[in-house]
């Protein structure tokens, strides 16, 4: 692996975002403010509003950097550089988490500072609140590996509708599982071995699909 | 390892509808090569074999030395490589893309670059989106002219320039030849660029490398000859024969090669010979390309 060129390839994708970003951490920093009104209207459109923020970095993300690069066909520059397909993934792969990492890590630890500020009853959606974030990086993960492997607009955008969907189904799901239910309804954090299986479960789905976005792209004929 | 810049040996890349084969390709450094062809006809795949973008089905590929694809990250520090379906960032300066590549490239040369700025009548504080096509290419060109490579690939990067910003483009390239060390791998279909600066030609036609060799050859060998043939006079079958068309007592014959005897020949069964003409590259192309189509071996 080239990594000096790897870095200045992440580097130039962190460059070429750093707009959009600004405005999901604006957003972001909204929401969690909302959040932290401790009234229940609030409470609800803030939550709403900072999973559409993360949902939209999470599909800006794989659209700009992966897929626009092949629409305006700027790949075939960044590919006369010295670097090989292994080099492109790699720094596809770091600059996104890194990238995405940065707004999600910020606004998740604001959501997270501001659920453990409030009374016994915010601190019990903790294990759930992190779940659910968790749910939303293993997801962007998944997008952003199709968007790599696919290199295809239709297939990204299919995976994000259902990624949404399961969402949805997640939150419903999740919410039912009887230690996590009863911890939603206690007083004060209360870390299940539900909500911990659901954290690994997602780390590990994250390791996953990075190893295979790798192992698909090395069985690649045709890069261009 | 290889004495040549670019080797090809027996490449073949088969796709659904279309088939490279058996591509055999040699050039030296220093070396100019003219890589002409049709739409369609197979080059933009054999340069991202080149470039190690694609790869292929059989045969061997090495590129500055090094064998591609597996070592083409290593082999692409010397290749500056610009295709007329690259583009640069548009949200992005002229400035920021020649930091990138100047951050990347150590023999990056400042002095050059600024040289190609003025030249291009560029300013780098322009953003990319604002530039015309023309602009475009000579923003790419100076990208990669100023990275000082030992080999240039260029996949028809005249395409769609107006006749001044094709001059200009051409004569910058004119004036990188004169650096003997520089190779240049030239993809085109328009005949006249490469017949102004390259030295050896190569025609690719439907997947398959149909002729090459030095221009001067091309052009020395290929002869069209304007005969008069009495009736009754049948001319002969000499070889090399591309084409004979003509009517009545007029007929028209195309050699690939050409040698004086070949008017003694004609005059000995009656025929006269009136003339004999030069040939321009893109004629020699369409005349190889159409023999080999019918079925007559050029």
């Amino acid at each position: 692996m080239n990594w000096p060129i790897v870095k200045r390839l992440v580097w130039k994708d962190w460059y070429l975002v750093r707009w959009p970003i600004v405005g999901c951490l604006a957003g972001g920093a909204l929401s969690v403010a909302m959040i932290g009104m401790r009234t229940n209207a609030s409470f609800y459109f803030g939550s709403v509003l900072f999973i559409t923020v993360v949902m939209i970095a999470a599909i800006l993300l794989p659209m700009g950097t992966v897929l626009q690069e092949r629409k305006d066909q700027t790949l075939p520059f960044v590919m006369t550089l010295p670097v090989s397909p292994d080099d492109y993934t790699m720094s596809k792969i770091i600059g996104n988490l890194t990238i995405f990492a940065f707004p999600w890590l910020l606004l998740s630890s604001g959501v997270m500072i501001v659920l453990a500020s409030g009374g016994p009853k915010m601190r019990a959606v903790i294990p759930f609140s992190a779940a659910l974030i968790g749910e939303m990086f293993a997801s962007f993960v998944l997008l952003l590996a199709v968007a790599i492997v696919t290199e295809s607009q239709a297939w990204t955008v299919s995976v994000m509708v259902a990624g949404n969907l399961f969402l949805q189904g997640f939150m419903y799901y999740v919410a039912r599982i009887p230690s996590i239910a009863r911890g939603l309804n206690g007083n004060g954090v209360s870390w299940d071995p539900a909500a911990i299986t659901l954290l690994i479960a997602e780390g590990l789905a994250v390791a996953a699909m990075v190893c295979v976005t790798f192992m698909l792209q090395r069985r690649k004929r045709d890069f261009l | 390892m290889t004495d040549l810049a670019v080797q090809f040996e027996g490449v073949r890349k088969q796709y659904k509808h279309f088939l490279l084969d058996n591509v055999d390709l040699a050039l030296e450094h220093g070396g100019i090569l003219g890589f002409i062809g049709a739409n369609g006809a197979g080059k933009s795949t054999t340069i991202r074999i080149l470039m190690g973008l694609v790869v292929p089905d059989g045969g061997r590929v090495h590129v500055l030395g090094h064998p591609i694809p597996e070592r083409q990250a290593i082999a692409k520090r010397d290749i500056g490589f610009a295709s007329e379906d690259m583009r640069l960032y548009k949200a992005a300066t002229i400035g920021w893309h020649m930091e990138l590549v100047r951050s990347i490239y150590p023999k990056w040369d400042p002095a050059y670059a600024a040289l190609l700025l003025k030249r291009f009548d560029l300013r780098p504080e322009q953003k990319v989106k604002g530039l015309s096509h023309g602009q475009r290419v000579k923003a790419s060109l100076l990208l990669i002219l100023a990275r000082r490579p030992r080999l240039l690939v260029l996949d028809e990067p005249t395409t769609g320039l107006d006749p001044v910003a094709r001059q200009e483009v051409l004569g910058e390239l004119m004036e990188v030849l004169e650096d003997e060390g520089r190779t240049i791998f030239f993809s085109s279909q328009n005949t006249l660029d490469v017949e102004q600066i390259s030295d050896q030609i190569a025609f690719i036609d439907r997947g398959r490398i149909i002729d090459r060799g030095d221009k001067e050859s091309f052009l020395d060998r290929w002869r069209r000859l304007r005969l008069d043939v009495p009736p009754g006079v049948l001319l002969p079958a000499l070889p090399g024969t591309v084409g004979a068309t003509g009517s009545g007592r007029l007929a028209v014959v195309t050699t690939s090669s050409y040698e004086p005897e070949m008017n003694l020949a004609y005059q000995s069964v009656g025929a006269t010979v009136h003339a004999v003409d030069n040939m321009t590259l893109e004629e020699i192309f369409v005349a190889n390309v159409m023999s080999r189509r019918e079925g007559r071996v050029a």
